[in-house]
């Protein structure tokens, strides 16, 4: 539907095209109350706060350029037109055959829980005729944009990886006290905005009961940042499995690439013993009864990551190698983690990363950020 | 683990296990200090009474019209009518409560008089059925929903099966329907779905106070009836749970007495003997209870419960009874149809 109507808008950004939806707009009532009963319930709950799911209408936003396609929604730019204020606008079309779908429900519904400054804002939901409106937090790209486009060869400075890395443990902490596993954590889900802040997106709900390797697209879920007892088939995972994908980012950030970029469940598992080491039943007991264990030929011993990581400094190791225990049950939390002696000069570093900014942001002010956006999936 | 550990909160943390179960099948998540149950579904006694008049104020002509029996009444209907739908497709306990809690939340919003009942009732159960993933098909929702409310049945000499087969006079058989007023749910409740329930508050707390199979079971089911009352918009699932409890441990009845056909002989042992254990609350080393009670009194005292909070829902519960006794499902449907009829909400 979105392609006929907005054939001309994939991946430019011409601002003068802005989309008046409003015309689609009906309201739900209209359909199900009377007309002589169509009034607006008189009275909200008196705690309430001030967002508008309601009051907002489509045409309060200009739909900007497409910045990307993900497996159940479209997201749009968008600008608030009152404020001004750019947003990320995921699209959702409805099914007549099963109404809302369940994943946006329960997207939306757990968005609005979780409200944290590294976790992007729901800010409005919007039900048009025949579709609903996710509008969110805007943020400029996705981690793996960032690097690819800001780092040296996907490299960042220590500084910028410190910061980001406290950024992500920060929000992963606050999913895990509110008894929400992300799952699914990965550059592309990590937001970066010009301010240099990092918010976990993409609250995969569809994903919030068991990890399925296809997605409805038959798109294969990325393996790469899969802790090895999930890929061994454990079902009691928990916590620790954000653990491991956030260990597997930070060592991306040093390197510019991948730690463990498998192809099949097999190829991942190999590529994580080759560096940690096999786990055998005296390192991890009960690993054996894990069903996708098998014995394995090939006993590597454990690799020092010191040596594929050359920078990273005797701290950021430490760290990086609670995170990335085999056995869940050693990896550090998020909690702990952000305890971490490594992150204690975050404060002096973040006053360089400021100053940097500036800089960078003067030089961009010259080009301005309206060329091409790259797809963003991850709201 | 760094998970909060509050035994009073809906979360546990017990184990790691436990943990992912509870995320599979206590709807999810979040916790309910943090939650937008608290911050904007909770109300005073005097709000809901203030709604309430300001819907009767905004149309008194249909509320003389159309005369709606005791909102307790009419919530036992509902919830007899959710279950029925419930059992035909074998749907979980929670996902009942959620769609209860969601008929409630809507009706602060909505005057009922405005509204087709029958749909709100099935779309909750839709809508609940997602959330607490169990979800169902929407048209095999809507046929259970149309045989499960069929049409008025015209009496034909000629086809004996005639009336097995009259279309439902109140849930149409366009899915639409449905995905409409789920939208309006939805948008009505700000997409603030996730509902904390007392049922995991008291699957934690029955180690720490040594609860026998029964008294759960009992407790359970006292948390099943509060969602007949205005309780769930009250109070917060802890104080349900523990009000539960105490339900169940104080006024222990006979075995055979089930809740739901008759509700009147523990409204008459609460009205009676109940408000003795509050009693014994202020009066500490008092003589009174026997040692079962005396250690859930101490253990109610030593806890940061709103004590004061617990005797109003016990009360509340007791009234609930109550006006239980009054209760005629042919009443509530005869006036629901008419109201129905009457200002063709069904269209």
């Amino acid at each position: 539907m979105t392609s006929s109507k907005f054939p001309q808008l994939q991946h430019t950004a011409t601002t003068s095209s802005f989309l008046d939806i409003a015309a689609t707009l009906v309201s739900p009532k209209s359909f199900l109350f009377n007309a002589h009963c169509t009034t607006a319930p008189p009275l909200l709950p008196p705690q309430r706060s001030p967002t508008m799911d309601k009051a907002q209408q489509p045409s309060s936003f200009q739909q900007l350029e497409k910045l990307g396609e993900g497996t159940y929604a479209t997201v749009f730019k968008g600008r608030n037109r009152q404020t001004g204020e750019l947003v990320a606008l995921k699209e959702i079309h409805l099914d007549s055959e099963e109404g809302t779908p369940s994943t946006a429900i329960r997207e939306i519904s757990l968005m609005k829980e979780l409200k944290h400054e590294s976790i992007v804002s729901l800010y409005d939901v919007i039900h048009t005729e025949n579709k609903l409106m996710l509008v969110f937090e805007y943020m400029d790209k996705d981690l793996k944009k960032y690097m690819d486009t800001r780092g040296d060869r996907g490299q960042l400075d220590q500084a910028t990886i410190k910061s980001f890395m406290h950024q992500l443990m920060n929000g992963i902490a606050f999913c895990h006290e509110n008894r929400v596993l992300h799952r699914d954590l990965k550059p592309q889900n990590l937001l970066i905005n010009k301010k240099g802040q990092l918010k976990l997106g993409d609250f995969g709900l569809a994903r919030a009961f068991g990890i399925p390797v296809n997605t409805f697209s038959n798109e294969v879920v990325t393996l790469w940042y899969r802790a090895p007892d999930v890929l061994l088939g454990s079902r009691t995972y928990n916590t620790s499995i954000d653990i491991w994908s956030a260990g597997c980012i930070m060592a991306e950030l040093y390197t510019g690439r991948p730690l463990f970029p498998g192809t099949t469940n097999e190829d991942q598992l190999q590529k994580i013993f080759r560096l940690m080491g096999t786990p055998s039943e005296r390192s991890w007991p009960g690993i054996s009864q894990l069903p996708e264990y098998r014995a394995n030929p090939h006993v590597y011993a454990t690799q020092d990551l010191g040596h594929i990581l050359p920078q990273i400094d005797p701290l950021g190791l430490d760290l990086l190698n609670r995170m990335l225990q085999l056995r869940p049950e050693m990896r550090i939390s998020a909690h702990d983690a952000l305890q971490h002696p490594w992150f204690q000069d975050l404060p002096q570093l973040q006053a360089q990363l400021q100053q940097q900014q500036q800089q960078q942001q003067q030089q961009l002010g010259a080009s301005g950020y309206g060329g091409m956006m790259p797809p963003q999936q991850a709201y | 683990m760094l998970i909060r550990c509050n035994p009073l909160t809906a979360s546990s943390c017990q184990d790691e296990h436990r943990f992912d179960l509870n995320l599979g099948k206590s709807g999810m998540a979040a916790n309910y200090w943090a939650s937008t149950q608290r911050r904007h579904w909770l109300f005073t006694r005097e709000r809901l009474a203030a709604i309430r008049e300001s819907f009767r104020e905004k149309d008194k002509v249909a509320h003389s019209q159309f005369p709606l029996p005791d909102q307790r009444l009419l919530n036992i209907y509902f919830s007899q009518q959710l279950n029925k739908l419930g059992k035909r497709m074998s749907t979980r306990q929670q996902a009942l409560a959620t769609a209860q809690v969601y008929i409630k939340r809507y009706y602060t919003k909505n005057e009922i008089r405005s509204t087709n009942p029958y749909l709100v009732l099935t779309t909750a159960f839709y809508l609940a059925c997602k959330m607490e993933e169990c979800p169902q098909h929407i048209r095999f929702v809507v046929t259970e929903a149309r045989s499960l409310w069929p049409g008025r049945q015209i009496l034909t000499t000629t086809n004996p099966f005639a009336a097995a087969h009259v279309p439902s006079e109140f849930i149409a058989p366009d899915i639409s329907k449905i995905g409409e007023c789920e939208f309006s749910l939805i948008s009505e409740m700000h997409s603030q779905l996730i509902v904390h329930h007392p049922y995991r508050s008291l699957s934690d707390l029955q180690a720490e106070l040594t609860l026998t199979s029964d008294e759960v079971a009992l407790a359970w089911s006292v948390i099943n009836d509060h969602y007949l009352t205005d309780l769930p918009l009250l109070y917060p699932p802890h104080v349900i749970a523990i009000m539960a409890i105490i339900v169940a441990v104080v006024f222990k009845p006979s075995s055979q007495t089930a809740f739901h056909s008759s509700p009147a002989p523990i409204a008459g042992a609460m009205r009676e003997g109940g408000i003795n254990i509050f009693a014994a609350l202020g009066d500490k080393g008092g003589a009174g209870p026997p040692p079962r009670i005396q250690k859930l009194i101490t253990w109610l005292a030593e806890s940061e419960v709103d004590i004061k909070a617990v005797i109003e829902c016990t009360q509340e519960l007791v009234s609930l009874y109550e006006v239980w006794e009054q209760y005629s499902e042919k009443n509530s449907k005869e006036l629901l149809g008419r109201m129905i009829k009457g200002k063709s909400l069904d269209k």
